[in-house]
């Protein structure tokens, strides 16, 4: 009997300790993604994940379309032609409301979930990926995480907040969120005034200016143009200031990236460059030195996604199979008499059998994959010549210089000269009209009225919205006045 | 091999003969109507000798002086003891024992004495599954247990029944219940990922069934711990039972057919309604419907149900043979079964092999094992819009059979396909507009497969050693293994295909092992204190993989499957899968009663899951429970209460069980996924984790009576039970400006299910030639969510995807549904009625007159467009109350069984009926032309204005499309004739038994659509009691024979 008893507590105790060996089964590993434990294990996966910032950017519903799109169609150059709200009906006719779930509420989540990607790769690099990719390889990585943080709280602030010319940035602006957020917890956030977050914006551009390779090589062209580099910094450096209408800073800017004479180059670093056709510049394979920074698409593999592509929107059927989603308004700037038929950009408007205009800089067919230029180098050369113009107050040579540099590539016919303008206001003029012909379809028109304080004008039997409109600016997302006890609306 | 057996035997028997004075007792043996029991054993009191009666029941035993007596037993009767004293021959009447008392039910890694259990336990004899037309057991438990509600969501073949024990049980995870076959967790759920459904559990053969028991409260489940929320069904399957190796071979053909399709405008009919509802519109030049002539040279009139459902026949062929001795014990089946579905094309052919085979080793050691292995194929030519996602599909068969235009055939009238070349849909023949129909079906059902084949072993063997009488051990070790072949090909010439044809092959694997050791203490104290000590642990493993390619642009319509020639090749994303689940465990269980009056139990396990957050892997779960049989107490009888009642039994539960059924393997952890950047790889955080995730919590309580009267000619049982559940997982969104990647998934929500429930089952009638037994079962249910996170205040679930017509907040029931509501429709305009958000009624006409709007308020003045935002909590989708009737009449050989279910108190979303009602090409329902014509017209639907989608609800969801889904279903009615003894014994036949049934013979309901039993989302828990153009549930007469040798 009693042997029968140790073996049942022998039996009985292999048993339980069957159960002891399994710790780790307890805890498995997924073979498809990768832990956040091991995340910054490689540079493999570190440079990755820098790569993946950018593609966070490239998003459709930012700036891989709709941010885009929306920076257009709010302004008064196009027309809807669809009234669909899924694209941008309400936005462009400023009924758009804090539940607008296309535009209001997903472009907002897309452009802070790319700023936490920004905040997660930073939190990640200073805990462990700086060792191991080594501190060049570092500074170069987090300048870029800072950079493309800087672009997203840029872009928000266009949309979200009233312009800086609006009481000097005093004016409620966004949350601001520098920590990475990896799971649950308490988000309630106020906002900054919209000066802290130009601030912070700016800090991010000069930590990467400092930080930003020179160049990837000029084998790496891809690179150089959709990734960021120390140029590139600068260059949205210029948008930036004269956003603040802080136009000394932004000549500062431009000068270390523009010749003093023509033709107008950056001596250091990537050595942007006008291309002597414009076309050339929305033609595959897109990558030429004049992209400051393009968001890259590819084959079926890389696409903006249904309803977002700026090919779809512009486009139309006789073009590219596009949805003709918005015409030219045929009061807007293509109007303008000094605007000559023989102007190369003329040619990027396709007219449609109907007689209706679109913008043909996007003309692949579907999935739509032309490049989304988010800077064009043309832009800082107006940038430059604007600021300069404006610091001076005086109709400045090389302002001249520098508008003609675009005129002429494109209007070889129309040469400026200091003579043309009896004001430096006629100047300023003749810059803006120059901006409004030169990046049509880019999404520079809505931001450019703003920094101005300028009311946007009628379309179609779209009213004007006065610059104190409530909707000048878009309303905060539903989704976050809801769930951030903190924040509040516009 | 026997030759030895015998010539050993004959050795020992020499042997003892040596030492022993040794003299030869026989006999007979019977049951108390004189017939012979066979297998009966008969065992010397003294010396060890043994033997077993033979087909006539006789039997000769060589015993000694020393024994004195005979022991005698035999499975189901009472043990019997004769004196020898001297007898040389011996003639015994055994006596049935009295089944309430032997009956056992099976209570997770063991069994119990139903008499004692304290938990709330229902069993289902495997009889009663047996011969039924489905293609897997729980479909047949509908009506059978009280609290267990089953669905058949509709006619689409093995498509896994709803299954609800005491109501809906989580939001996110799964409130399916556990299912154990014979000690190993089985996989369940739809294992197809093609259009034929592939139940999981099909893989078993309802006919190898002995009993099913399922347990409901915490005392009963606990034992199953982490996963024990939803309820434990354990299947158990058959063994040899003592006696002659037996025979037997079930066989029956059956046939079905749809019914109560809805009535639909003949050809005629259809073209009138459209040109008048094109010429409201003001589009009569453009949209011109006309007959076409047939090449009968008269006008097509086509009934597209032709071309959907079918008569389907089915044969199912069951043979097993099994037998045991005192050592083994063995079982051994082969079962065949092919069923055609109501659908055209949808079949189901499986082929089962099952063995369980157990042997006593010696006193101290037994082993045995079960193996099974299920091939069975699920083909279906295209989707039937009926499945889970499917209701919106553009080619779901019983769609297409009601949208499609009845004045256009689906063939030309020289044979070929009617096509409209230019889209692949239907062609126009003589009608003038852009659209008459969504594809063509008859090119899918002619060349498509939608087919998945799913080869299934489970088996286990188990070592049990048993040093004395009071203690068992036993280690389990079981395998779950499931191979799935996805075919789909779709041709060039059906609108699935059209242009370029396409093929998809997918490939899953679900592999599972499970290793249980127990031991388990038995001891009986004073004859009056029992004890019962269980002590357990377990480990289970579970892998899933699979991957799947799609090929497009067919070479040559020869070609019919992936390995054909196709122009492309592309990953099938759908089934791209892998991962991983682990559960160890411990387990305990005490029962202890005294004297048979007083018993308490309790369940208690542990159980680590790595599904769980890496700070919450394990949890413990318990449950507890106590009984009083009060018959037993001398109060009881000195009242003469025992008069009435031969039993009277109080029990009660409590614990606390965990739900983590379907829950992912890897969401709680934080991962990074890859991508591509400027042709670069990329890798992003893409998964925000939590390592707080836990189990949901169910904390039961369960009060009951069971009782029996006059010697429980009746019994009965009462339960009322309440069950709050805690901590659901729910994704809970944090603010966007947060940036996670996703909404986390979080213990937050609470529900409640409490009820009542109560079982009478009853010997009405009991003579020799006559015999009535009727058995009623209801269970109330009440269901409530309390709590939701505070950043979800509701949760809108969505059928396929498309339509927003469920919603869960607190307060309301789950799934409940969220219609816009409409005032009826305006008698001088014969404009659709709404009542928007603010109360207001808005006038709606699809085209409005210069100088009218299309919402309007009655004032005429224009009002702003109602749509789904105007949705409120409307209508209950949860059974109040619901149960089966079963009256089973014996007299002399023949039988008469029927089985009615009832489920009661909700109210279903006929959405189908949107459909066909809408205005635009699409066919309509006959009640169509009850509508609104001039002035004063008091018409059911609207004036029909081409084009209109929303007045009918196509849109969004309306009241109106919203009833009542009461109904009493003639379940099965079953008349059955035993061939008598008599006549059996001339052709040496043990027994003949031939009988014919009917599955949903009759259904007792105002519900207008085909069936109110019924679910387009399957066993979806928020989006439930929908009926979104589906098909319509089988209507099944079987006749059938059993025989056995």
């Amino acid at each position: 009997m009693k042997k029968k008893i140790l073996y049942i507590t022998m039996l009985s105790s292999v048993m339980m300790m069957a159960v002891s060996c399994s710790k780790e089964t307890l805890s498995p590993v997924p073979t498809t993604s990768i832990s956040d434990a091991n995340a910054f294990a490689t540079t493999d996966r570190i440079l990755g994940q820098v790569k993946n910032l950018y593609a966070g950017m490239r998003s459709g519903s930012f700036y891989g379309g709709r941010y885009i799109i929306y920076n257009d169609i709010r302004a008064d150059e196009f027309i809807n032609e669809l009234t669909n709200v899924v694209t941008g009906y309400d936005v462009w006719n400023g009924t758009m409301n804090n539940s607008s779930t296309n535009s209001v509420v997903s472009l907002w989540a897309q452009a802070y979930f790319t700023i936490n990607l920004c905040n997660v790769f930073l939190d990640g690099m200073a805990a462990s990926g700086n060792t191991v990719v080594g501190s060049t390889l570092a500074a170069n990585y987090n300048a870029e995480a800072k950079m493309v943080r800087a672009i997203c709280y840029y872009s928000l602030l266009q949309l979200y907040a009233r312009p800086y010319s609006d009481g000097a940035g005093s004016k409620p602006g966004l949350p601001l969120r520098l920590q990475g957020n990896t799971g649950s917890g308490n988000y309630d956030l106020a906002r900054s005034t919209v000066a802290q977050v130009y601030q912070q914006v700016l800090d991010d551009l000069n930590f990467a200016e400092t930080n930003l390779p020179l160049t990837y090589g000029s084998a790496a062209q891809l690179s150089n143009v959709t990734r960021g580099h120390k140029n590139t910094a600068i260059a949205f450096k210029t948008r930036v200031y004269l956003s603040m209408q802080k136009y000394t800073e932004a000549t500062t800017e431009a000068n270390k990236i523009v010749s003093a004479t023509p033709p107008f180059t950056a001596a250091t670093g990537v050595p942007f460059a006008l291309q002597s056709d414009i076309t050339k510049v929305f033609a595959s394979p897109y990558i030429t030195t004049e992209s400051v920074l393009s968001m890259p698409f590819n084959g079926t593999t890389e696409t903006p996604g249904g309803q977002n592509q700026l090919g779809y929107y512009y486009g139309q059927t006789g073009l590219n199979g596009g949805n003709g989603e918005y015409s030219l308004n045929t009061n807007g700037i293509i109007a303008n008499a000094g605007w000559t038929a023989t102007d190369k950009r003329r040619s990027l408007i396709y007219t449609a059998t109907n007689g209706k205009k679109f913008v043909s800089k996007y003309p692949s067919v579907s999935p739509f994959t032309d490049y989304a230029p988010v800077m064009r180098y043309s832009e800082v050369l107006l940038n430059l010549a604007e600021a300069k113009v404006r610091t001076s107050n005086t109709v400045d040579a090389q302002a001249v210089a520098l508008l003609n540099a675009v005129r002429n590539r494109s209007d070889a016919s129309t040469i400026f000269t200091v003579a043309s303008f009896a004001t430096a206001a006629d100047l300023i003029a003749a810059i803006l009209t120059e901006r409004r012909i030169e990046f049509l379809g880019e999404g520079l028109r809505a931001p450019d009225l703003a920094r101005l304080a300028l009311p946007i004008p009628a379309k179609g039997s779209i009213a004007a919205i006065p610059f104190s409109a409530q909707n000048y600016i878009w309303p905060i997302s539903a989704t976050e006045l809801q769930l951030n006890k903190l924040m509040t609306d516009n | 091999m026997r030759k030895l057996l015998a010539l050993l035997s004959t050795v020992v028997l020499l042997t003892t003969q040596l030492y022993a004075q040794n003299r030869t007792v026989t006999g007979n043996v019977t049951d108390e109507k004189g017939a012979p029991l066979v297998g009966v054993t008969i065992s010397a009191s003294s010396s060890d000798k043994k033997t077993i009666t033979d087909n006539s029941g006789n039997f000769s035993l060589s015993v000694t002086d020393r024994d004195k007596a005979l022991k005698i037993s035999y499975v189901g009767y009472n043990a019997e003891t004769v004196n020898l004293s001297g007898k040389t021959s011996i003639t015994l009447k055994m006596t049935a024992e009295d089944k309430a008392l032997s009956e056992v039910v099976v209570v997770g890694y063991g069994t119990q004495k139903k008499r004692d259990v304290t938990a709330s336990v229902s069993t289902v004899k495997g009889a009663v599954l047996a011969d039924k037309p489905v293609q897997s057991f729980e479909q047949a438990l509908g009506g059978r247990a009280a609290g267990v509600q089953i669905t058949i969501p509709n006619g689409v073949l093995n498509n896994p029944p709803v299954i609800r024990i005491r109501g809906t049980n989580s939001i996110s995870l799964s409130s399916y219940p556990l299912i154990v076959i014979d000690g190993v967790p089985s996989f369940t759920g739809d294992a197809s990922s093609t259009n034929a459904a592939g139940n999981a559990l099909a893989s078993i053969n309802p006919s190898d069934i002995e009993s099913i028991d399922i347990a409901k409260d915490a005392a009963a489940s606990a034992i199953y711990g982490s996963r024990a929320a939803n309820g434990v069904v354990f299947v158990t399957t058959k063994k040899g039972k003592p006696g002659r190796s037996r025979v037997n071979y079930d066989g029956n053909v059956s046939w079905a057919t749809a019914q109560r399709l809805p009535v639909l405008l003949n050809a005629t009919e259809y073209t009138n309604i459209k040109n008048e509802s094109a010429a409201n519109a003001g589009t009569g030049a453009i949209n011109v419907f006309a007959l076409t002539n047939g090449p009968d040279g008269n006008p097509i009139n086509t009934n597209w149900y032709d071309y959907a459902y079918r008569t389907g026949l089915s044969h199912n062929h069951n043979i097993n043979v099994s037998g045991a001795n005192e050592s083994t014990s063995y079982y051994f089946s082969f079962g065949y079964t092919k069923q055609q579905g109501i659908i055209q094309r949808n079949d189901f052919e499986r082929k089962t092999l099952l063995a369980n085979v157990d042997n006593k080793i010696n006193k101290m050691i037994s082993v045995g094992g079960k193996i099974s292995y299920a091939n069975q194929k699920n083909l279906a030519a295209l989707s039937s819009g009926s499945l889970p996602g499917e209701a919106f599909n553009t080619g779901g068969l019983a769609r297409l059979a009601q949208v499609n235009s009845p004045n256009v055939s689906p063939y030309n009238n020289d044979g070929t396909y009617n096509i409209n070349p230019a889209t692949g849909l239907l062609g126009l023949m003589n009608n003038k507009t852009t659209q008459v129909g969504f594809y063509n079906q008859v090119a899918a059902l002619k060349e498509n497969q939608s087919n998945s084949e799913t080869n299934q072993l489970q088996g286990n063997v188990y070592l049990q050693f048993k040093p004395v009488p009071w203690a068992t051990l036993r280690s389990l070790y079981g395998v779950d293994y499931s191979f799935v072949d996805n075919d789909l090909f779709a041709s060039a010439s059906s609108g699935e295909g059209f242009p370029i044809g396409n093929a998809t092959s997918a490939y899953n694997k679900n592999k599972r092992w499970v290793w249980t050791n127990t031991a388990q203490f038995d001891y009986t104290l004073a004859d009056k204190h029992t004890f019962g000590l269980l002590a357990g642990t377990e480990q289970q493993k579970s892998n899933n993989s699979g991957f799947g390619l799609l090929r497009t642009t067919i070479s040559d319509p020869f070609f019919t499957n992936i390995q054909g020639g196709f122009g492309t090749v592309a990953l099938s994303n759908t089934t791209n899968n892998i991962g991983e689940s682990y559960l160890t465990s411990i387990f305990g269980r005490l029962t202890y009663n005294y004297d048979r009056k007083y018993s308490i139990s309790g369940n208690i396990r542990r159980d680590g899951a790595s599904q769980l957050g890496a700070n919450n892997k394990y949890g413990t779960f318990w449950g507890v429970s106590a009984g009083w049989e009060i018959a037993k107490e001398n109060f009881w009888t000195a009242a003469k209460l025992d008069n009435v009642f031969s039993s009277f039994k109080l029990r009660g539960s409590y614990g606390r069980l965990g739900n983590i059924s379907g829950l992912s393997n890897f969401g709680s952890l934080s991962t990074y996924g890859a991508g591509l950047y400027a042709t670069g790889s990329t890798l992003g955080f893409g998964n925000a984790g939590n390592p707080d995730l836990k189990w949901e919590t169910s904390t039961k309580t369960d009060v009951g009576i069971t009782f029996g009267i006059l010697k429980e000619k009746i019994t009965g049982e009462i339960a009322y039970y309440n069950n709050n559940v805690d901590g659901l997982i729910l994704n809970v969104t944090q603010p966007p400006s947060a940036g996670l990647p996703n909404a986390i998934a979080t213990n937050v929500g609470s529900m409640y299910n409490k009820g009542l429930e109560v079982t009478l089952n009853a010997a009405i009638v009991a003579t020799k030639n006559f015999s009535w037994n009727s058995s009623f079962n209801i269970a109330f249910n009440k269901n409530e969510v309390t709590a939701l996170a505070p950043s979800l205040p509701s949760l809108v679930a969505t059928t396929s995807g498309l339509e927003s017509v469920s919603i869960t907040l607190p307060g309301y029931p789950i799934g409940t549904l969220y219609v816009t509501r409409t005032g009826g429709i305006d008698a001088a305009t014969g404009r659709r009625i709404f009542v928007n958000a603010a109360g207001k009624n808005v006038y709606f006409q699809n085209v409005a007159p210069a100088g009218q709007f299309r919402f309007s308020y009655a004032d005429g003045t224009v009002a702003p467009t109602v749509s789904s935002a105007d949705a409120a909590p409307y209508l209950n989708t949860n059974p109040k109350y619901q149960g089966g009737f079963e009256n089973t009449f014996k007299y002399k050989n023949f039988e008469l069984s029927a089985l009615f279910t009832y489920q009661m108190g909700f109210y279903v979303y006929y959405g189908s009926r949107a459909g066909l009602h809408d205005q635009r090409f699409w066919n309509n329902e006959a009640d169509i032309l009850n509508h609104w014509q001039k002035a004063g017209d008091n018409a059911a639907f609207p004036k029909v204005i081409f084009g209109d989608n929303i007045s009918n609800g196509s849109s969004f969801p309306l009241d109106i499309n919203v009833f009542k889904g009461d109904f009493i279903k003639l379940r099965s009615l079953t008349f059955g004739y035993s061939v008598p003894k008599p006549m059996l014994d001339k052709i040496k036949v043990n027994s003949v038994r031939l009988y014919v049934s009917g599955n949903n013979l009759a259904i007792f309901t105002k519900y207008p659509g085909p069936d109110p039993e019924t679910s387009s989302n399957g066993n979806g828990t928020t989006n439930q009691g929908i009926d979104r153009n589906q098909a319509p549930n089988a209507r099944i007469i079987t006749i059938g024979l059993n025989v056995g040798f």
